[in-house]
């Protein structure tokens, strides 16, 4: 068997047991690490297709220090290429070691993938919208964008209104619903247009973040009934909201238009807190 | 998310462009055509002849490069336009828009006058209810979102495209997006109008919408003129346009402000 590969020597006699462990770990860190790790399939009778609805469920331990002649090959690529990094973001539940692959997130429990998703909201929220004076420089702000909870805020808004409606309840979530997400779609085709440098789902992440203060007046109003109260509280969320996404937008794109680029911003959010001073 | 690289690199470039096969097609192309088929850079709004012929190569529709030269303003030539739109004498503004015309004024002011019209008409509504009425108590239609969506957006896109073919076919020459541009200008004088309509005097209203559809008449009507050069035949068509602008003014006062 050793001579048939002439240029490796076999360090340990092997047996099949531990090949098939090798193998199914060795295919595991391909599925974990993707293209950059590469498994030359030297030895073909070895090499399980690889299927890998077979092996998710494996815990991977890190390759075992038996090696065959035929597997030594493989185990000599997988230092060769170094594990991948850990992606951005996540908290302690995935540690990310630089010894193997980091743990599946798929098969972690519900509850620790809803913990992690529920902490990265609330820190994108703290670098978005509160006032921070360690605020780094809001066009690298939100690296870690994800889209619940803009589809959080953007649904909460929608059911605010709706509930405070008296009259065509469905349509008023319908326009709520449409308004915003349309509009955010809108207001970043319109800073792509005019030139500016974004990124597509990064803005509409912000915006989305941003409605952040027009919810707690939603919430607010639905619960006071007093239109002068009305009128403060949605002015008050509304200089709130854009102050949010001001530094964002302006940013942007080039200075002489950074106008043009923030007007349909507070248009969108002029509408949205007309919206809920106006229905009851 | 790795986003830091992509921040980094010089992309505007790229933004939406395809790839370079394409490019060196309409290289080689450029010399028989003039160099029609530009819509993949930003080098600046191309020749009058040549933006229809251009089509020929769908795939410039669906990337934004290929509409950020109708984009390529600054706030104060938005501005300007704005202002001069605001006086219907003097039929110069297809010479003010010369080689850029934009869609951004038409996007941006129908926009604007959409939420004008769907929150001031609620209000002037339930303002004229309450003097004929005591007793009547707010409330917010949101059907007024729709009407106004579906009028404005519907008006300022199909009319200049009729105009257009129907300059087209009688051999004039015209331009689509000059005209998309400038009967979204023309619009912009019905938004401080709204606010104006609040006022719950029934015939103060119909004196200022009166004035303001003149306004917006005028203008579309001497712009267009001075555009195509005075004929016969195409006295018809200025008529049309500003009994259409006036068709418009008394639809938006009828609706939204009763």
């Amino acid at each position: 068997m050793s001579n048939s590969h002439s240029d490796t020597i076999p360090l340990h006699p092997s047996n099949s047991q531990s090949d098939i462990d090798e193998i199914r770990s060795l295919i595991d860190d391909s599925v974990h690490s993707g293209p950059a790790v590469v498994l030359p399939a030297r030895h073909p009778a070895s090499t399980p297709p690889p299927s890998s609805s077979h092996f998710i469920s494996s815990n991977i331990p890190p390759p075992p220090p038996v090696s065959s002649s035929s597997s030594l090959q493989k185990l000599q690529s997988v230092p060769a290429a170094p594990p991948p990094p850990p992606p951005v973001g996540n908290s302690s539940s995935i540690v990310a070691n630089g010894f193997g692959p980091p743990p599946n997130t798929l098969t972690e429990p519900v509850l620790d993938t809803v913990k992690r998703d529920l902490w990265r909201i609330v820190s994108n929220l703290k670098l978005v919208v509160f006032p921070n004076p360690f605020r780094e420089d809001p066009g690298k702000a939100l690296r870690d964008w994800d889209l619940w909870g803009p589809f959080f805020f953007i649904v909460f808004l929608g059911v605010a209104l709706s509930w405070s409606a008296s009259v065509k309840k469905s349509q008023v979530f319908a326009v709520a619903f449409a308004l915003l997400a349309a509009g955010a779609v809108i207001l970043t085709l319109n800073v792509l247009l005019l030139g500016g440098h974004i990124i597509f789902f990064q803005s509409l992440s912000l915006l989305g973040y941003c409605l952040f203060p027009l919810d707690v007046g939603a919430l607010i109003c639905m619960l006071k009934d007093n239109v002068v109260a009305k009128v403060i509280i949605v002015c008050l969320a509304l200089a709130w909201s854009s102050w949010a996404a001001y530094p964002f937008m302006s940013s942007a794109v080039n200075p002489n238009r950074k106008a043009l680029a923030l007007y349909p911003v507070l248009l969108m959010y002029l509408s949205v807190g007309f919206l809920i001073i106006a229905i009851d | 998310m790795d986003e830091s690289s992509y921040w980094n690199l010089p992309s505007s470039h790229l933004l939406g462009s395809v790839p370079a096969v394409v490019n060196e097609e309409s290289e080689a192309s450029y010399g028989r055509r003039g160099g029609g088929v530009r819509g993949y850079q930003t080098l600046g709004p191309p020749t009058e002849g040549f933006e229809q012929q251009s089509q020929n190569n769908w795939k410039g529709v669906f990337s934004i490069s290929s509409y950020t030269q109708y984009f390529d303003v600054d706030t104060d030539v938005v501005v300007n336009r704005l202002i001069s739109s605001f006086y219907p004498a003097g039929g110069d503004f297809f010479n003010k828009i010369g080689a850029n015309p934009d869609l951004y004024g038409l996007i941006w002011i129908t926009t604007t006058l959409v939420f004008m019209l769907a929150a001031f008409g609620n209000c002037a509504t339930y303002l004229i209810q309450k003097r004929t009425d005591r007793t009547t108590t707010w409330s917010f239609d949101v059907g007024y979102v729709n009407a106004a969506a579906c009028g404005i957006y519907g008006y300022s896109l199909v009319v200049p495209v009729a105009f257009y073919f129907l300059l087209r076919y009688l051999g004039s020459n015209a331009s689509l997006i000059r005209f998309w541009c400038m009967w979204g200008y023309s619009l912009s004088i019905f938004i401080p109008t709204a606010f104006l309509l609040l006022i719950p005097v029934e015939i103060l209203r119909w004196i200022i919408i009166l004035v303001a559809g003149t306004a917006s008449s005028c203008f579309v009507t001497l712009n267009l003129t001075s555009y195509i050069g005075g004929s016969n035949d195409l006295r018809m068509m200025m008529i049309a346009a500003f009994l259409l602008q006036m068709a418009l003014a008394i639809f938006i006062k009828v609706w939204f402000f009763p």
